[in-house]
């Protein structure tokens, strides 16, 4: 297990900082790489950034209706020691359509 | 019981053997410094020094070139290649030097090399780093395979495989990798000899032969099949060279019906190998033909294909229904 924290990204030429409109995700969930992360507001729009690591909140560095800067912390993630390619799988219950009938002899 | 997962399995055999017999030394691209990609050689460089455990460079040949004129010189050679597909460039080393050597020197020279090999698919990876290169290495004479399912088999498996005076690929299934059980590693287990297969779950109705990540596909499909009354066996190969082809024959002897599991494609695949050895074993007791549920005869696919490529739990129950529902015409 591992922390991995992520930086507001620059979202943008000129735009040095951004308000955090809306969590989408509270501290302690599990987030997938790619899903909706958080909403931000800039000077010129609003925009939803999606997740850069799958891996368990850990701690959101600022609350909502806060200003940071570029580069500031925004989110650190509890990850698994993936290595550098690839993801850990998921361990997920299986699903199944296909249902047996044992031979009647 | 302390708790592993297989990397960490796999991290505490390499430290005993290491502990056990100076001679063994491991090697590969980022063993070292890093510790692995996947964290399986992680602190061994502090604890037994750099002249044992050692960073190569980015040439797969070298590390198996290097591996073979170690062993010649009394060295025990534990040579990680980072990815499966990556083994393809050494292949020349593995088959032409790594595993005639015994044979070309009349018995005079051992290759005591344990090549560690991540192995086989199911973590998303990029191209190259999600081959199933079994049937390739257990079709060349000279070499073991072998093929981990647990953390503790991974433990075992490991410390016989460098113990061993012959070469053997030691395939580490990835997607098992943060798996986690609880076992005693200093505990003296029974370990079976080389080339023994598991029961990893008894049933009566028919026999799902797998290795490596898929004894777990098949131990759901298993418990699954349970649910409509059909118990199957779940029976781990472990060793893909050589076959325990009493183990095999033993299993579907009772079963009377087989599946065989596995990543790789389907054509000359290994499924084919085990196929062959239970109808020529257990022709009469068969009460439908062996089938087999693999991958696909495709390039390993991107990881947004993977789910569709490696065998689910629908096509292996549907494989089983196949078997029960045979009838010779």
């Amino acid at each position: 297990m591992a922390e991995v924290t992520f930086p507001l990204p620059d979202l943008g030429e000129g735009l040095i900082s951004a308000r955090v409109l809306e969590w989408l995700v509270a501290e302690g969930d599990w987030v997938e790489r790619n899903a909706p992360l958080v909403e931000l507001e800039t000077t010129k729009s609003a925009v939803e950034i999606p997740s850069p690591q799958s891996g368990r909140v850990a701690r959101l560095h600022v609350g909502e209706d806060e200003e940071l800067a570029v580069g500031a912390p925004l989110v650190t993630f509890t990850v698994e020691d993936a290595g550098i390619v690839g993801t850990v799988p998921e361990e997920r219950k299986p699903h199944r359509r296909v249902r047996l009938t044992l031979p009647e002899d | 019981m302390p708790e592993f997962s297989l990397q960490q399995a796999l991290n505490v055999a390499l430290c005993h053997a290491c502990e056990d017999d100076d001679r063994v030394l491991i090697f590969g691209e980022d063993v070292g410094t890093l510790g692995g990609v996947f964290r399986v050689t992680d602190g061994l460089r502090d604890k037994f020094g750099e002249h044992r455990v050692f960073d190569t460079p980015l040439a797969e040949s070298a590390i198996m070139g290097m591996a073979v004129g170690l062993a010649v010189a009394g060295w025990r050679p534990v040579p990680e290649i980072q990815f499966d597909g990556f083994s393809y460039p050494a292949i020349d080393q593995i088959a032409n030097q790594v595993a005639r050597m015994h044979y070309r020197s009349r018995g005079v020279l051992n290759m005591p090399i344990t090549l560690r090999l991540p192995s086989f698919g199911g973590i998303k990876a990029p191209e190259h780093h999600g081959e199933s290169l079994e049937a390739l290495f257990a079709h060349v004479p000279g070499l073991k395979v072998v093929a981990p399912a647990t953390p503790s088999e991974g433990y075992h498996l490991l410390r016989q495989a460098i113990a061993d005076p012959d070469p053997v690929i030691f395939l580490e299934p990835k997607s098992r990798y943060w798996h986690r059980e609880t076992f005693d590693p200093t505990e003296p287990a029974e370990i079976p000899p080389p080339g023994t297969s598991r029961i990893a779950r008894p049933g009566e109705h028919g026999t799902l032969v797998a290795w490596g990540a898929m004894v777990a596909r098949c131990l759901q499909a298993a418990e699954l099949a349970a649910e409509d009354g059909v118990e199957l066996e779940v029976l781990d190969l472990r060793w893909l060279k050589p076959i325990d082809a009493d183990g095999l024959a033993r299993s579907v002897a009772r079963t009377r019906r087989a599946v065989v599991v596995h990543e790789a494609p389907l054509s000359a695949g290994l499924g084919a190998e085990v196929s062959a050895l239970i109808t020529e074993r257990c022709f009469a007791d068969l009460r439908a033909p062996v089938q087999r549920v693999t991958g696909f005869d495709v390039p390993y696919p991107s990881g947004a294909l993977e789910d569709e490529y490696l065998p689910s739990v629908d096509r292996i129950l549907t494989a089983v229904q196949t078997t029960l529902e045979y009838r010779r015409g």
